[in-house]
Order: structure tokens, then C-alpha cells, then sequence
């Protein structure tokens, strides 16, 4: 009995103590592992809106618990710092091209979020400039199996360059890599959420309904990765993940439909479920915030005040009972930028937290507008597209046109009051191979005059590229003067062939040229606000600063292809004339005219033999 | 006297050669014998799928669709995502002509979609080649390429090999550019065996003159199955007129209504999958072959049970 007792009492220490000891265990490293989830959603001015989702994780490390006891943060990712020695890296995959002229190209979401089509990988490695380039091989391998892409077409040399300062500031370990025509479905979107702690189950992701996610203008899924302190023997280090969902949605109800009467001007109502066709149902408890934003524009808080009648009643609480529009709910936060010097509205920012809202029955969150309005969004100081010129396959021009939106001069960085007022821009742009680029014949045109390079160039760096084996890279600052209205530069190129195995199969498509970069080192794209940004991930987002970021477009070059059937009708055509000309000449040679007649004459069958004769001369 | 050494070293070199490639030879046999031998013996340990939608471009939905069906019948019935190896030459589902944004259909009722959130896509668009098929099956990746790109089955695996595209007489075309012979197929079976990489393999083609694909097929444990004779045509089953092009073909089309018919527990025989095509239905007559498969196929139960082991 006594031997019993002990052993229950025994359980009972292990049922109700040991669970609790866990518990202050892991109490003990609050700061260890954090997951935030964040949505901001924002109207656009062309009826549609702007979904930003914003995951965020960090992974604190010491040796103390040796890093690798993981609850919140993505294993893999770790593994992948760990092996592959990155510092920072940055993967998107994006479909559809953002408006830089309809939805902003001067705001942090813009900056960060516009991405190439395709697939664009950039990476930094904490590792010596030897061996960064087998990392940078083996590390797009392992991607393209995270994330069911063919990633891995990045490893050839061909394909990744080596940027010194035109993309980003680097110290020669940084790879910079795109594949303009891989596509984007959902089997990336689903290695991604399982990243997440909740992945799709529960919280903001849940939102994500496949067919009205892809069936977007724009779709951008991003993940990106910053790394201190493992390559060297520190005590602690720290692993940030920020994965974001950028989407451009057009918001369509039937409702809306029919109330709709082009030319009025009215922007459409909306509400997460019209949007996504579902509603939060409650937050991913693992995560410690999850908030929901809803930003509004400073064009747009502009309107709101010449229209209202309180210039202030934007900033009160009661603001959602403007005569603007309607919240269906009223938000537990407005938070207002600040200390904005230039001479416009500063932007709003209504919070929801998931939590409170979503506690009782899923939350829906509906925007409705009371009247029509029209308003821009803050556009960079130049709109960049990008084009082909000349014809025929042998040799055209890559021309970069630069057209001013006829900024203010509040938006200048450095030098408004002078009198030579400058705008500063960065050019980088990767070319392949086969098309061959002739750097020299670079001509900058301003306001439709030639100016001489030296006149605007600040810095120059150019790689050519070399047949097969890596690809031109040209990275640009330009110095352009602040009045003109817009310039352009033009590179000529000469088509290049190709090996027959090196075509894809659908070579009569044309080849890509990867989006080039146009960036404005001056113009940092920043919200400002009073709150304290630790709080919430994405407010902290918001508040940094980034320089304002363009890429152009893909740009489609037909290059000669080959008739794949032809050699196939070259050697019948060669067998043909070969057997032609042998058979004859062995007819000629080999023929005994004078004993085949005596043969025949023994036969005494005159016509037949001429038939006979006929037939074998054939 | 240098100018003899240079004469005798060739044939010294060739001598040598020789000895190597008879002992390799030798060594050869010897694994063979081992693995004939230890076929009968060793025990079933998983399942794999190696399911390949060989064509490119729009008009070929069907294709896709088809492998895809497989895919989730696959899954469906007991196979994870990590013992699937699901090669897919396009993009149809975020294609700009799919009306229905990240679906795949293979019926006009649109009741199931195929592309639903958790479809891993091993291999895709330009990565569907001959030589990345071959390197699969073979097992001979570089040291890069990721676990969940690589067939990692063994002795006692069972292998079904879906292939589906346009075929013609013992060839299939990849991307519409390249071609898979039935020679080059045939090799690569046999590397398997010889790597010990399947003690069953089951290939299963959907394409015109599917049967002469198997032609040169000569290594034990191989069972297949095709969806036309030579000479003959396999059509698509219906035009989706929503979709825009034809959405199955026949033969996947009436392999799934079997399966659609079973669960992961029972113990559907293969005789009773071949019985269930109907050459009428089909418009063509489905081809086994089924002399290299030892085991007799209305074996019901054990490990040669259709619906997990198959399929």
C-alpha cells in the first residue's frame, strides 16, 4: 500500500509540477521568439484597393539555450541563415506591375512592396567574397524547393550579377538575381503561409482566399530576412523575418453594380468580405499584436478637408462620421502623421485590434463612401518607363524615358531654395548576354536635347557582359536639373544567337530583359508618427526610411529563332540530291549497253523489251 | 625507341580498359543476380508518385489537368506531398487566359477544383525536360538540388509513373521540343532496378500510341499501362465551354471514376482496374503489358493492392 501511495503521489508531483516548471521555463526568455501579424488596407484612387499584409517574426538567440529550440519562428528559414551565412535577403514573387502613376510611387508600401514580375532574389552573405558565389548557388536551390519555383535557374552566372552601389550600398557580397516570366500561383503562396505560426488557419491569413487574391491587378508576395550576429562568435543573435502580401484589388458587389453610373465619380463601397469573400475570425493567438490598419492618403485626407466643414473633424475621434464616408466600426486608435514640413496633409491611420473586434462574431470591416471624390496619390519626382526602339533582328535600342510629374519643390531633398536646384537618380539595369549592349553609345537626351555624358553623370559602372558566361550590368548616377520636363537614355544593342539547345521552348515568344531600377537616393519615402512605433511592426515599417524606388517594365525582344524542322528537311534534301546523282553515275558505269541489245535480240521481243528497257531506265 | 612507347601505350591503355569494363561487367551481373534475387524477397516499405504533364501551353489545359487529378487521387488516397514528384510544363492555374484565377478544373460542373491551396509543385515550366525527367528517375542530381526535388524510394518502394502529353510511336514530346524515346525510358527503368530504387514500378501513359512506349521495357516488377494501341489516337473527353478548351482525357477521365470509387482501405485488385475500361468509352483500347509482373494481377490484399500500392 505504502509502496502505491508513493508511486500516485509521485504521478501527482509529475502531473502538476513538472507541466508548471515547463511553464516558467519558458517564461523565463520572453523576448526569445515575437510573431506579429498586420493588415493595412488602403482605397485607391482608381476604385480599387490596396491589401498590405505584414507578418513579422524575430528569433532571439544565445548560447545560453542554444538556438535551435524554435516554437514561433520558421525552422527552415533558421536552417537557412545558419547554412548559407546570410546577412540579409529578400525573395518576392510578383505578379502584374504596380501603377506607379495611379497608386503611388512616393510611399514606404510603394518603395518596399513594387516589385518586378517574376521572381526577384537578392542576397547579402556574411562570408568571404570567394565563397559567396557557390552560397548564392546552393542557396537558389534550396529556395526553388521551399518554394516550388525555378529558382534555381538563378545559379547560372548568366542570370545573377554582382551590383556594387546602383542597387543597394554593398560590400561585393551581394547577388542580385530575376526570372521576369516565372509564374506565381498558388503552390508559392502555400510554402510561404506555412511559414507562419497559424499559417492559414486562423488570423489575418486566413483571408486569403486563393482564387480572390490571384484574381488581382497586383499581387506581390515578399519575404525578408535580416541576420546579425552569426557569423561571428557573439553571444546573441537575432533573425528578423518580415513576410508581406502586397495586393491591388478591385472591390465588386453587386450592389455597388448597380448603383454604379459611370461619370459620377463615386468610388465603390467595400468591406473586407466584398474584397477577399470572407471575414476575420479571430486573431492567430500565437501572435502578440494583430491589428488591422486602414490608411487614408494625404490626397485623399486633402479632399476630406475641403469638403468638411470642420477642417479638423478628420483628426477627432469621430471622424468616421464624416461627410465623406463611413466605418462601419469605430476604430480604437487614430493615428495621425507628424511632423510632416511639407506644406500638404499628413496621412491617417485608423487601427483595429483583431482581437477586441473579432471577440464576439467575425469582423467585417465596411467602407462606404457618402459622396464622390477624386484625389492622386504622392507620386515620385519622375515616372520611368522603359521601351524598345529599331527593328528587324539584328540590332534595336533599350531607351529609359524619365518624365517629371511636375513635382513641388517641397519634395526636393537637397538644394530647393537654390537657384541650381538638382535631382539626383540612380540607374541599374541588368541585360543578358545575347543581347549585346554597346555601353559606349549611351546618349542622355534632356528636354529632347543631347547632353554630353560627363555633364550628368556622377558615377558610371559598367560590366559588359561576355557570350555565355555572365550577364552586362550597367549602374548609373545621374544628376538631372530640376526644371527640366523630362530626358531619356538610349543604349544600342546587336542581337545575339544562341546555341540550338539554349532556346526555350517557346523561343518564338521573344526573350525577357529584367526590369531596371530607377531610384532616387534623395527622395525617402517616410510616414512620421507620434505613436510609439515598437508597438507595431508595420508602424515601424512606415516611419523608416527608404529612398523612393521605380522599376520599369519587362521589355520582350524577338530574337532570330531558329526553324527547329530544318535541319530535319536539309538532310532529306541532301540525301535526295546524293542519291540522285550516285544512282545515275552508277547506272552510267555499271551499264552494258551492247550485251543487254544481244540479249534482247535473242528474245526477238522487240516492244517488249523497249518497255522493259523503259522501266530500268527509270 | 619513344616513338614505340607512344605505340605501345594505346594498346596497353586499351588492354586495360578492357579488364575494367569486364570486371565492371562482372560487378554488374553480380548486383543484378543480388537484386532479382532479393526483389521476391524484400519487403514493401513505401509508396511513391512521379506524375508528369509533359506539355506546354494553353490549348494542352487537359494535360495539366490531368496530372493534377492524378495528384489528388494520389493524395487523396494515402501518398504525402514528400513522396510526390509532380512535374507540370506550364502554368495553367495564374495562367492570363484562365478565366478562374488559381483553379484547374477537370470537369465542366467546376464541383472540384484541382488547384486547391496545397498543391506542391516540384518541378515547373522550362524545368520539365527530358534530362531533369531521366536524372529523377536515375536518382543522379547535383549535390544542390533539394530533398524534396529528388525520387528517394528504395528497394521495397512502389513507384507509379504517371505520364501524360502528346505521344506518337514510342516517343512522348516534352514541351513540344524535345522527345522521351521509348529506348531512353527503357533505360532508365532498368538504372532503377539495377540502383535498387523500386521493387514495383507501375508506369501509366496517357498519350497517342501510349502502348509503343513500353516496346523496350525489359525489367522485372514493371507493370504498364496505356491508354491506345499503336496506331491508334487518345482523345480528350469533353470542351469545358466556360474554360475554353477541353478539360480531361478519356482514359485519365475513366481511371479516375475508379478511383473516385475507392478508399484508402480497400482492396481493389489491378484486374479490376483493367476491366473497368471500356474500349467504347474510351475510343481507344487501353493497353497492359504484363509480362514483366510477376505477381498475378487479381492479387487482392498484401502488397499488391491497387488502391494504395498503385495508385
Amino acid at each position: 500500500m505504502a509502496e502505491s501511495k508513493s508511486i500516485i503521489s509521485f504521478l501527482t508531483v509529475c502531473c502538476f509540477i513538472l507541466p508548471t516548471l515547463l511553464f516558467a521555463a519558458i517564461e523565463e526568455e520572453p523576448h526569445k521568439e515575437e510573431f506579429n501579424e498586420e493588415l493595412l488596407l488602403k482605397p485607391l484612387p482608381d476604385r480599387k484597393v490596396l491589401a498590405h499584409f505584414h507578418f513579422d517574426s524575430k528569433a532571439f538567440s544565445s548560447s545560453s539555450n542554444g538556438g535551435y529550440h524554435l516554437h514561433l519562428f520558421p525552422k527552415a528559414i533558421y536552417q537557412l541563415v545558419h547554412k548559407f551565412h546570410i546577412k540579409e535577403m529578400e525573395l518576392s514573387f510578383t505578379q502584374g506591375r504596380w501603377n506607379y502613376e495611379r497608386w503611388g510611387g512616393f510611399d514606404p508600401v510603394s518603395s518596399s512592396n513594387a516589385k518586378p514580375p517574376g521572381v526577384e532574389l537578392w542576397a547579402v552573405f556574411d562570408a568571404p567574397p570567394s565563397q559567396v558565389d557557390a552560397l548564392w548557388k546552393n542557396l537558389t536551390h534550396t529556395l526553388s524547393g521551399l518554394f516550388c519555383a525555378s529558382i534555381n535557374f538563378l545559379e547560372s552566372s548568366t542570370t545573377y550579377s554582382a551590383p556594387d552601389w546602383g542597387f543597394r550600398a554593398s560590400s561585393g557580397n551581394l547577388r542580385y538575381g530575376s526570372l521576369p516570366r516565372e509564374a506565381v500561383c498558388t503552390e508559392n503562396l502555400t510554402p510561404w503561409l506555412k511559414l507562419l505560426p497559424c499559417r492559414d488557419k486562423a488570423g489575418l491569413a486566413e483571408l486569403m482566399d486563393r482564387p480572390s487574391i490571384y484574381r488581382g491587378f497586383y499581387h506581390s508576395q515578399r519575404l525578408h530576412l535580416v541576420s546579425s550576429g552569426f557569423g561571428s562568435d557573439r553571444v546573441d543573435s537575432k533573425i528578423e523575418l518580415e513576410q508581406t502580401l502586397t495586393v491591388v484589388l478591385q472591390p465588386t458587389t453587386l450592389r455597388w453594380a448597380k448603383s454604379y453610373t459611370p461619370g459620377s465619380g463615386m468610388q465603390p463601397n467595400w468591406s473586407i468580405s466584398t474584397v477577399f469573400g470572407r471575414k476575420i475570425n479571430k486573431k492567430c493567438v500565437l501572435a502578440k499584436s494583430s491589428n488591422l490598419y486602414l490608411q487614408l492618403d494625404r490626397g485623399l485626407v486633402s479632399e476630406l478637408k475641403n469638403k468638411g466643414t470642420d477642417s479638423d473633424s478628420a483628426t477627432a475621434e469621430s471622424s468616421i462620421t464624416n461627410p465623406l464616408f463611413e466605418l462601419s466600426s469605430t476604430p480604437q486608435k487614430v493615428i495621425r502623421e507628424v511632423d510632416n514640413l511639407k506644406d500638404e496633409e499628413s496621412s491617417i491611420l485608423y487601427m483595429f485590434d483583431i482581437d477586441k473586434f473579432a471577440d464576439a462574431k467575425p469582423f467585417d470591416l465596411a467602407f462606404s463612401w457618402k459622396l464622390p471624390v477624386v484625389w492622386t496619390c504622392s507620386k515620385a519626382p519622375l515616372l520611368a518607363n522603359r521601351f524598345l526602339m529599331g527593328s528587324g533582328n539584328e540590332r534595336g535600342a533599350i531607351v529609359i524615358s524619365l518624365k517629371s510629374v511636375g513635382h513641388r519643390p517641397s519634395l526636393v531633398g537637397t538644394g530647393a531654395s537654390e537657384d541650381r536646384c538638382k535631382l539626383h537618380i540612380n540607374v541599374f539595369q541588368v541585360v543578358p548576354w545575347y543581347v549585346k549592349v554597346y555601353y559606349h553609345t549611351l546618349r542622355i537626351y534632356i528636354d529632347g536635347q543631347v547632353q554630353s555624358a560627363a555633364n550628368v553623370t556622377r558615377k558610371m559602372r559598367v560590366s559588359p557582359s561576355e557570350d555565355k558566361v555572365s550577364s552586362g550590368v550597367l549602374e548609373l548616377a545621374l544628376t538631372l536639373p530640376c526644371s527640366m520636363k523630362s530626358a531619356a537614355l538610349s543604349l544600342d544593342f546587336d542581337k545575339g544567337f544562341l546555341h540550338i539547345d539554349e532556346y526555350p521552348p517557346d523561343a518564338n515568344q521573344g526573350f525577357d530583359i529584367p526590369s531596371a531600377l530607377i531610384s532616387f537616393p534623395d527622395f525617402h519615402s517616410s510616414l512620421n508618427f507620434a505613436e510609439d512605433s515598437s508597438v507595431s511592426p508595420i508602424l515601424s515599417r512606415l516611419q523608416k526610411r527608404s529612398p523612393a524606388l521605380a522599376y520599369t517594365e519587362v521589355l520582350l525582344v524577338p530574337l532570330t529563332t531558329p526553324d527547329f524542322s530544318m535541319p530535319y528537311n536539309v538532310i532529306t534534301i541532301t540525301c535526295t540530291v546524293f542519291a540522285l546523282y550516285f544512282g545515275s553515275l552508277l547506272n552510267v558505269l555499271r551499264r552494258r549497253a551492247d550485251e543487254e541489245e544481244r540479249l534482247l535480240e535473242e528474245r526477238g521481243k522487240y516492244i517488249i523489251t523497249c518497255l522493259l528497257s523503259g522501266i530500268t531506265n527509270m | 625507341m619513344p616513338l614505340k612507347m607512344t605505340k605501345l601505350l594505346p594498346s596497353f591503355l586499351i588492354y586495360s580498359l578492357v579488364l575494367i569494363s569486364s570486371y565492371n561487367h562482372y560487378n554488374v551481373n553480380v548486383v543484378t543476380a543480388e537484386s532479382t534475387s532479393s526483389t521476391s524477397t524484400t519487403m514493401h516499405t513505401n509508396n511513391w508518385a512521379v506524375l508528369v504533364c509533359t506539355s506546354r501551353f494553353w490549348f494542352n489545359y487537359r494535360h495539366m489537368a490531368n496530372t493534377l487529378s492524378l495528384y489528388r487521387t494520389v493524395k487523396r488516397l494515402g501518398i504525402p506531398d514528400e513522396r510526390i514528384i509532380l512535374m507540370l510544363a506550364d502554368d495553367m492555374a495564374c495562367n492570363a487566359r484562365n478565366k478562374y484565377p488559381g483553379q484547374v478544373f477537370n470537369n465542366e460542373n467546376h464541383r472540384l477544383n484541382l488547384y486547391g491551396d496545397n498543391v506542391e509543385v516540384d518541378y515547373r515550366g522550362y524545368e520539365v525536360t527530358v534530362e531533369n525527367f531521366m536524372r529523377v528517375l536515375t536518382g543522379r542530381h547535383e549535390n544542390a538540388v533539394p530533398r524534396s526535388k529528388r525520387l528517394l524510394s528504395d528497394e521495397g518502394s512502389h513507384i507509379l509513373l504517371y505520364m501524360t502529353g502528346h505521344g506518337g510511336d514510342e516517343f512522348l514530346k516534352f514541351q513540344d521540343s524535345e522527345e522521351l524515346q521509348s529506348h531512353d525510358l527503357a533505360d532508365a527503368v532498368k538504372q532503377m532496378k539495377e540502383k535498387r530504387r523500386f521493387k514495383e514500378l507501375l508506369i501509366m501513359v496517357d498519350t497517342c500510341q501510349a502502348a509503343t512506349l513500353f516496346n523496350q521495357l525489359q525489367s522485372p516488377g514493371v507493370l504498364a499501362i496505356g491508354s491506345s494501341m499503336k496506331g491508334e489516337n487518345s482523345y480528350s473527353h469533353h470542351l469545358d465551354s466556360d474554360v475554353g478548351v477541353s478539360v480531361v482525357d478519356r482514359f485519365t477521365y475513366y481511371t479516375l471514376a475508379f478511383f473516385e470509387r475507392l478508399n484508402m482501405y480497400d482492396n481493389a485488385s489491378l484486374i479490376s482496374l483493367f476491366s473497368s475500361y471500356n474500349p467504347n468509352l474510351l475510343m481507344s483500347n487501353a493497353y497492359y503489358r504484363t509480362d514483366l509482373y510477376k505477381r498475378k494481377l487479381d492479387e487482392r490484399g498484401g502488397v499488391g493492392r491497387a488502391g494504395q500500392d498503385k495508385d
